[in-house]
């Protein structure tokens, strides 16, 4: 929890150490030692609320160990017997938990975040793409054109392609992690690469996302008449 | 603070419940010795506390005597077109929500205030909420019974994982009219997937199909050391066993002829809808079942073979409807069938053998049905009840909000805030600002469901800023904080950020009832309650009164010599008042004063019993000789 990433923990952010039994707080909602609620500053980044180091590579599994174990902590069925104030106290900070988690699970949303916080440009500012990308991606929306279309030809080449996104994506993916392991400094290009090769993820994911409700749509007609 | 508060408590003081509010059956459980179990009573007459099981019926007698679970089911028989079924329809829905529902209903309805439906029943008229009490109140009764009468207060109370804000809002409000307090709202198939969790020991990913009288829910789960984190939920909360009965109905009826003007008489159809769902129990068990439906009065003699092929065919539409949710549940998890490692059935109407079937076809491997379907949905509340109530640490269940919520923007679309399948308790903060000069209110347009346009989706409540600062436009920042809590209840609030003003909201709820008008039905049931408290009061009193006359008169003229004049007049007088209150229509306080009264005036002559009683037993003679 110290090192390199250092500079992303803004000082002075609130107490490090819990007030009532001074144990040293791993993450800002709760202590560990005594169970204790903490109130936790406002502006807390996502990682910091998981007393996380910003880091483009997450294993799923412990992120996922981690939750369980906070969430054991500061859930709220756990303060029912401890009044309106503490059980309100656990809602919020759960709810930060919660949210926190949402981004940094999805690798989307976790490269999203390290992308806008190292200062890189955001969606809107930086909308080019490889012309190469931009060539296949005309091609897929013509299939998927067909598939809304219900056109059989389109429909049957559904499944190939999504096999197809989906290793484009994992490529894609991989390449981002390493391009941002370690994280550069504040404001450098590499960010603006990033924003690039996630806008490319973004489009794959919407087609997939889309292959997945035409594939639920056929189906559909398989099972049921109405 | 947290620590001293905990170690003075006394957790035993009161038991926190689990209740599965039904669409058929409703039943109440909690965790006793290491299990939960049904709360029911071995031995007693009435059916629904002898088993537990409270049918979700209420039938209004024409005498207005009000009948709930099987008094009501056997009122039907006798006296059909006074019941309702199936009141959970109805909670948080608007009357254009249920059309089709509605011809089940024998009495008016009508819509309140925010668009609550209305019964009219003879003078009076009950919301979805208030009869959804009266379930509830009977099921407290059989629970508290089960109890030693303990009183049942707290309870951890199911809903459909797919309702929505205004349903779940609608069943708290239901569980405060009938004196509970709804320290949880927890979803069924997560419920049940508590009660199945630790039943078996179980780790891995498991699938939940809830099928159940009204509602339709699936849930994929995975639980891991006792952690049960729900990954995604989908169902249609307008899909059961009550379309089965339809279906079944229609296919019974469809080739007799029938004049469908007849079946326009609520009367028949609440017989028709009996005879169904007699014949689809039968059918569960045998390959063919006779319909039959006979209405004299109508000149009606339906008898009608039906096979299981025709009936499993007939609702083949309604089970791929089921399927269609468990592949978007599949979709939205991020799993492959091929990833559940075990089904878990749920609801009564996962014992029709085609529903089984497709189910098990559809996961490739045989579901588990070693719990009761019935009945684990208020296990696993009891399960979770007693983790609330601090009896344990090892259990945690994880869920997710089911629907998207956003807020309308300009043109009518959604601006999603809280995207469906979030984890619970859930916070999102959105921010605003003014269009125009001085501009002191902004008007929000709250939304449920996964449709791009507003009007697609249902409306949870318009709320209206007010009291932000003047300035000039586009200056203001007011940040709306969007929070859905464990029940998966929503809640809103403001804030203009530039000057730190919080803005006030005022909330119109939608299907739904206000707090005051909660309260308001809480006091007009109570007033209820204290009348027939009165009544039964004035009745025993009475009662009281008579023995003690009676007593009084028996010895009064043995005893006659002994008393003083005073005491005499003084008894006499009190004789007379109790005898005239005896003739009724007294009330209550009055009643009590004349027994008191009775009893001081009865203590010379009292006395002088004693004392005779005394010497009468000293010179050998036997009591009862007195």
């Amino acid at each position: 929890m110290s090192g390199e990433g250092e500079q992303h923990q803004p000082a002075g952010e609130g107490p490090e150490s819990c007030f009532r039994c001074s144990a040293s707080l791993s993450q800002p909602l709760v202590c560990e030692g005594c169970g204790l609620l903490q109130k936790a500053p406002e502006g807390l980044n996502p990682f910091q609320t998981l007393g996380l180091k910003p880091a483009a590579e997450v294993d799923a599994g412990d992120l996922r160990k981690r939750q369980s174990k906070l969430s054991r902590q500061m859930h709220p069925d756990f303060f029912v017997a401890e009044g309106e104030a503490a059980k309100r106290q656990a809602e919020a900070n759960t709810a930060q938990l919660n949210s926190a988690f949402e981004v940094v699970s999805d690798e989307s949303r976790r490269f999203d975040w390290l992308i806008e916080d190292g200062g890189g440009p955001s969606t809107s500012d930086e909308r080019q793409m490889p012309q190469e990308f931009l060539m296949e991606v005309l091609e897929w929306n013509e299939t998927l054109e067909g598939a809304r279309e219900g056109d059989a030809e389109a429909l049957a080449k559904l499944p190939a392609l999504a096999g197809d996104l989906e290793s484009q994506r994992n490529a894609e993916q991989a390449r981002l992690r390493q391009l941002l392991t370690p994280l550069p400094p504040t404001g450098d290009e590499r960010y603006r690469t990033a924003r690039r090769g996630l806008n490319a993820i973004r489009y794959l994911e919407r087609a997939l996302a889309e292959i997945a409700e035409r594939q639920l749509d056929t189906a559909r007609g398989t099972t049921s008449t109405d | 603070m947290a620590y001293l508060e905990l170690d003075v408590l006394d957790r035993n003081a009161k038991p926190i419940v689990g209740i599965d509010l039904g669409t058929t059956n409703s039943m109440a459980a909690l965790y006793v010795d290491g299990r939960p179990i049904v709360l029911r009573s071995e031995g007693v007459t009435d059916p629904d506390a002898a088993s537990g099981s409270v049918p979700s019926a209420i039938h209004f007698g024409d005498d207005g005597k009000i009948l709930v679970g099987s008094d009501a089911r056997k009122a039907l028989g006798q006296k059909p077109g006074r019941a309702i079924f199936s009141v959970k329809r109805f909670m948080g829905r608007g009357l254009k929500d249920v059309a089709g529902e509605l011809g089940d209903v024998p009495f008016e309805t009508s819509e309140g205030e925010h668009g609550v439906i209305q019964l009219h029943v003879g003078e009076k008229t009950y919301t979805p909420q208030e009869l959804s009490s009266l379930i509830l109140r009977k099921v407290q009764w059989v629970a508290s019974r089960a109890l030693d009468e303990q009183p049942v207060e707290r309870a951890v109370i199911t809903v459909p994982a797919y309702f929505d804000d205004a349903q779940r809002q609608a069943t708290r409000d239901a569980a405060r009219l009938a004196g509970i307090e709804a320290v949880r709202i927890v979803n069924e198939p997560t419920a049940a997937s508590l009660a199945y969790g630790l039943d078996q020991k179980k780790q891995g990913t498991v699938a939940v199909y809830d099928l159940g009288g009204g509602t339709f829910d699936v849930s994929i789960l995975s639980i891991e050391e006792g952690v049960f984190r729900v990954l995604a939920t989908a169902g249609d909360t307008h899909l059961g066993g009550d379309d089965l009965d339809r279906e079944l109905a229609r296919l019974a009826t469809d080739d007799a002829g029938l004049d469908p003007a007849i079946l326009d008489d609520p009367a028949l159809r609440q017989a028709l809808r009996l005879s169904a769902e007699r014949t689809k129990h039968e059918l569960s068990r045998s390959a063919r079942a006779t319909f039959k439906l006979i209405s004299p009065q109508h000149g009606i003699e339906v008898n009608r073979e039906i096979t299981r092929e025709e009936f499993e065919a007939q609702i083949q539409p309604w089970i791929g409807r089921t399927l269609d949710a468990c592949r978007r549940a599949l979709t939205d998890s991020g799993l492959v069938v091929s990833k559940i490692d075990e089904v878990v059935l749920v609801g009564g109407s996962t014992r029709v053998p085609a529903v089984q079937a497709a189910v098990e076809t559809f996961f490739g491997r045989k579901p588990h049905t070693e719990l009761n379907p019935d009945e684990v949905v208020a296990l696993g509340a009891a399960v979770q009840g007693h983790v609330l109530a601090g009896g344990t640490r090892d259990v945690l269940l994880l869920d997710v909000t089911p629907l998207s919520v956003g807020l309308e923007t300009m043109g009518g679309a959604v601006a999603k805030v809280l995207h469906r399948n979030s984890p619970i308790p859930a916070q999102a903060t959105e921010g605003f600002t003014t269009y125009a000069d001085n501009q002191t209110g902004l008007d929000l347009h709250v939304v449920q469901g996964e449709r791009e346009l507003a009007a697609d989706c249902r409306t949870l409540g318009k709320f209206q800023l007010k009291g932000i600062p003047p300035m000039p436009a586009g200056m203001a920042r007011i940040a709306v904080r969007f929070a859905i809590d464990a029940d998966g209840l929503l809640s809103v609030t403001a804030k203009e950020e530039t000057t730190g003003t919080t803005a006030s909201i005022e909330v119109e709820p939608m299907n739904g009832l206000t707090d005051g008008e909660v309260e308001s039905m809480l006091k007009a049931s109570y007033d209820h309650a204290q009348d027939d408290f009165d009544k039964r009061r004035v009745a025993d009193l009475e009662v009281e009164l008579g023995t003690m006359l009676r007593a009084i008169e028996k010895n009064l003229d043995a005893i006659r010599p002994g008393l003083d004049a005073d005491s005499l007049a003084d008894l006499t007088d009190a004789i007379e008042a109790a005898k005239t209150t005896r003739k009724g229509g007294v009330p209550v306080d009055q009643v009590q004063r004349v027994r008191d009264e009775l009893e001081r005036a009865s203590m010379p002559m009292a006395a002088l019993l004693m004392d005779s009683v005394a010497k009468q037993a000293l010179s050998g003679k036997r009591l009862g000789d007195v």
